[in-house]
């Protein structure tokens, strides 16, 4: 799928309380615009709530070896295929609920058995850890390309406009689904093994490669609407360098844009790896895996569907959490937008 | 016949996680979950051996075939199944699908009787005995019975007969099996299509002789003592020279059987009507009960289930052929009594093992090792159980072939999970603690949890297992080489007809090794290619049969490959059905002792 350039989501804001005008302070006290957004952000409920709860996710994926020494399972051991009494013969747990009880929280998953609290914990950190490296990247290398196409024009622009529609026209999916034995087949020997990190490497740059371009293009028309402004003219007049215009005159003005879309970014690409993960051609096993976890639940929910339901809600949960976080950081920064 | 790779990908479209965990909610939030519940009630399965093939006499050849009690003749059967039969042609008839199928309107020189107890008799379908041969196998003569007729009312000949195999040579006919044709043409290594163009430029082909209209005479080029099995394939069944429309005859066969086609929509249905010029006395196999068959196709695995399991309207007098029930149902169908009742389950001929690649790993302990520490329970646990996947084998042949002798050499059947210990003795007679195995397999969900559970079971034994991802649609060109790189790679086979001779000739006589040849272990053992020959010139069936046996004992001792499953059948049919059995030879349902309630 191509990532669609939403800059605005407005369904899922119309919970969202419209951000009241400014309170009635008796003292006119001066405030940045960073205090300003962040004074309008605490007070709108349901962008804190989906902040704490991002934050828990990631959390989550930062401890995840801290919770599997607490909770004493790893994500690797097979424990049902290993202990007798936990699998029935066609591979499902035997114990009601998908097998859950006090030593396996989650249950465990059929076939092989393992823990699905960890595997659940641990395909978090590889799904969010994908997608945070690839929004950072996605976004200074938009950033970079957008303003430089906006700022220098003709040619450059031509070139980086052209690049960025071929980008955007570009089946992603069927690209990486393509791409990612190519990359194996041409780097390791037919009797090597692939190592983990050569799959992981490869889904980031590719997911970057075919990423950026959106952010770019909605920066380039940002910056093309700026460059033409009297304070940019005028730095211009006075002999500023294109450096010193670009960094202190026109990245203040994109901050805005930036935040809110590396904030939409995140959860697409969390999306994206997951899909990936389901369609067979993300992180391959035994590395945990949240869309993975998707595939195997397809699988088998007719007979266990207490498996679907934990990476199903967490990613539900995320993605919601993560777009009404986004939303309401738009809100802040723009407390113009009216609804 | 080379078994599909079944376990290709399922691709299927990315649903929004949202959507899938709101289902899950609604699912799994309401009754209890049915995973628990089903583990009490399973029933064993019931996937006993073939107790005994045997050639059968000119009296078990003799029509009609034998009453069942309280069947009756008359109704509409109904079909449900997944694909439209690709061809109809008996000459490009290969897949057992078609075969299952053809039946109804082809006959064939020899066919298979069951009875009840499971025995398997071959029996001569239009031939009067299962053909002779005097000189061990080099001259076979079939007799037509009396009373044989087309569906149009004409005699079939002798001459018809030939003409069937004749028509075999001619270019549109690719698909079907080519035995016969190597066979019957002067120079079995030179292509038998340059030797004989088939019978449409007027030449005949005399290594079959007619000398009456009731005999025929094939002189092979070899000896095969088991020739009056090959001719039971439907791939040899009867053509009628005077109604042959070449490449048209794939649409519409001229019956031989109970029943002829009156019409045929590609891929949506098939009408059969009785073929009043069939003779049931000429007959022992077929009982032709139903006046008619309705068969519709594009129902997948998952819909056949379910329709099944409501059992309504025409449903409830339908059956399918080669539909099982749908994976994810299994556990549903094994916990319902009722549904149980109308099940059939068996062996197909089918049997799948992981090829060891005896050119790279040459030393005979570490392929012992392999086996010893093959994780064979594990894998049937993730592949859904034995319902899914069949018995654990422990032997190449399957028990559906004449002659099948259970052995396990290795221990597999008292420890399925593995043996690390003994397999690290193994290892440590070979030399070499910790050898490197690659382990090829198909990319796909299942494939991947299967090698997760190979690794670590082999690992356990000290090997260090270096696993390589296939793409499942190009996985046995990456095989094929015989200079491939790899160590262990899954494969499928089943027997053309249940003698040894096409269940292990083509998979290890070690003179047949070439790029994408079948033998992918690319075991090449002198003694036993010798025994190879030898069986192969035993015309006593049963005499045959044990040295088949003792042959796929050798190759198990070479250790060669690690044996996965004896694959099983395990489909439903609707209530208003009686008769409904499972045939071990193709591994599907059977339509000839159909009857309707």
């Amino acid at each position: 799928m191509t990532f669609p350039s939403s800059t605005t989501t407005d369904d899922a804001a119309d919970s969202v309380d419209a951000t009241p005008p400014a309170g009635s302070d008796p003292a006119i006290v001066g405030r940045s615009p960073g205090q300003l957004m962040w004074r309008r952000f605490r007070r709108d409920k349901t962008g804190v709530i989906s902040a704490i709860i991002v934050l828990a996710f990631f959390l989550i994926a930062l401890l995840a070896p801290v919770i599997s020494a607490l909770y004493g399972k790893d994500p690797y051991s097979t424990y049902g295929q290993n202990q007798p009494g936990l699998l029935n013969e066609y591979g499902y747990p035997i114990a009601p609920n998908g097998g859950m009880s006090g030593e396996f929280w989650f249950g465990l998953e059929p076939g092989l058995g393992r823990d699905v609290f960890m595997q659940l914990v641990y395909g978090i950190r590889t799904s969010l850890s994908i997608a945070v490296i690839v929004t950072v990247i996605t976004t200074v290398v938009g950033v970079v390309m957008g303003i430089t196409s906006g700022y220098l024009g003709g040619k450059t622009d031509y070139v980086i406009g052209r690049v960025i529609d071929t980008l955007l026209a570009f089946p992603s999916q069927l690209f990486l689904i393509v791409f990612l034995p190519v990359v194996e087949a041409a780097i390791v020997l037919p009797e090597e093994e692939t190592p983990v990190w050569l799959r992981y490497v490869s889904i980031c740059i590719v997911l970057t490669v075919l990423g950026w371009a959106t952010i770019a293009r909605l920066l380039r028309a940002q910056v093309l609407s700026l460059r033409t402004r009297e304070f940019i003219e005028a730095a211009r007049v006075t002999g500023a360098s294109p450096g010193r215009i670009i960094f202190k005159e026109l990245l203040p003005n994109l901050w805005t844009p930036i935040i809110i879309q590396a904030t939409l970014a995140l959860p697409l690409f969390v999306g994206a790896e997951a899909g990936l993960g389901f369609l067979g051609v993300g992180m391959t096993e035994p590395t945990p895996d949240w869309g993975r976890m998707f595939q195997v639940g397809v699988n088998v929910y007719h007979s266990d569907v207490t498996y679907l339901i934990f990476p199903g809600v967490s990613m539900l949960i995320f993605v919601v959490a993560f777009n009404l976080l986004g939303d309401s950081i738009r809100d802040a920064f723009d407390p113009k937008t009216k609804r | 016949m080379r078994s599909q790779s079944r376990r290709f990908a399922s691709m299927t479209a990315v649903l929004a996680a949202g959507a899938l965990a709101l289902a899950g909610c609604a699912q799994g939030g309401g009754g209890g979950a049915p995973q628990g519940a089903a583990s009490t009630s399973q029933k064993p399965l019931e996937n006993k051996a073939v107790s005994a093939i045997t050639v059968g006499t000119a009296q078990d050849s003799a029509g009609p075939a034998p009453e069942i009690q309280g069947a009756k003749s008359g109704g509409t059967v109904y079909m449900i199944d997944r694909d439209d039969f690709s061809h109809l042609d008996p000459g490009r008839v290969y897949v057992n699908y078609n075969s299952s199928v053809s039946k109804l309107f082809t006959r064939t020189l020899t066919a298979y009787k069951h009875d009840d107890s499971g025995d398997i008799k071959l029996v001569g379908d239009l031939a009067t005995d299962t053909g002779t041969t005097t000189d061990g196998g080099k001259t076979w003569k079939f007799t037509l019975k009396d009373g044989l007729k087309w569906q149009d009312g004409s005699p079939i000949t002798a001459g018809d007969i030939k003409y069937s195999f004749e028509r075999l040579f001619a270019d549109f006919i690719t698909e079907g099996p080519d035995y016969a044709e190597t066979w019957l043409v002067p120079d079995p290594n030179k292509p038998f299509r340059d030797q004989y163009k088939g019978p449409y430029d007027g030449k005949e082909l005399d290594t079959i002789e007619t000398p009456d209209d009731k005999t025929v005479i094939f002189k092979l080029n070899g000896e095969h003592p088991d020739f009056n099995f090959t001719v039971a394939m439907t791939g040899y069944g009867a053509v009628p020279k005077a109604h042959d429309t070449k490449q048209k005859y794939d649409r519409q066969p001229f019956s031989s059987g109970p029943y002829k086609i009156v019409s045929h929509i590609t891929d949506k249905s098939m009408d059969l009507e009785r073929n009043e010029h069939w003779d049931p006395k000429t007959d022992p196999i077929r009982h032709a009960y139903p006046d008619k068959f309705h068969m519709e196709f594009g129902v997948q695995a998952q819909q056949t289930t379910e329709r099944f399991m409501a059992d309504t309207g025409n449903d409830k007098t339908a059956f399918t052929f080669h539909n099982a029930v749908a994976p994810e149902r299994v556990q549903e169908v094994l916990g319902d009594p009722e549904l149980m009742k109308r099940s059939v389950q068996g062996l197909t001929p089918f049997t799948t093992f992981y090829n060891i690649n005896t050119k790279r790993i040459t030393d005979v302990n570490v392929r012992k090792a392999i086996i010893t520490a093959w994780p064979a329970k594990q894998i049937q646990q993730i592949e859904g159980g034995e319902v899914n996947t069949g018995k654990i084998a422990t032997t190449v042949l399957s028990p559906t072939v004449l002659g099948y002798e259970p052995f396990d050499l290795y221990g597999k059947l008292a420890k399925p999970e593995g043996d690390p210990e003994a397999a690290k003795q193994l290892l440590a007679q070979s030399g070499n603690a910790n050898p490197t195995v690659v382990y090829a397999y198909n990319q796909t969900p299942t494939q991947e949890k299967i090698t997760v559970a190979v690794k670590e079971a082999l690992t356990k034994a000290g090997f260090k297992v270096v696993a390589k991802p296939l793409n499942p649609t190009t996985y046995y060109d990456a095989i094929g080489p015989v200079d491939n790189k790899f160590d262990i790679y899954w494969g499928g086979w089943a027997a053309d007809w249940p003698t040894g001779s096409t269940a292990i000739q083509p998979q290890f006589d070690g003179r047949q090794i070439a790029d994408n040849a079948p033998n992918y272990t690319h075991l090449d053992v002198p003694e036993i290619n010798e025994a190879i020959d030898k069986a192969n010139k035993i015309t006593d069936a049963t005499e045959a049969g044990k040295a088949w046996a003792a042959i796929d004992k050798m190759i198990m001792e070479q250790a060669a490959i690690v044996p996965e499953y004896y694959q099983t059948y395990f489909g439903l049919y609707g209530s208003g059905l009686g008769g409904v059995k499972m045939d071990p030879i193709e591994g599907e349902q059977s339509a000839l002792d159909i009857w309707v309630k």
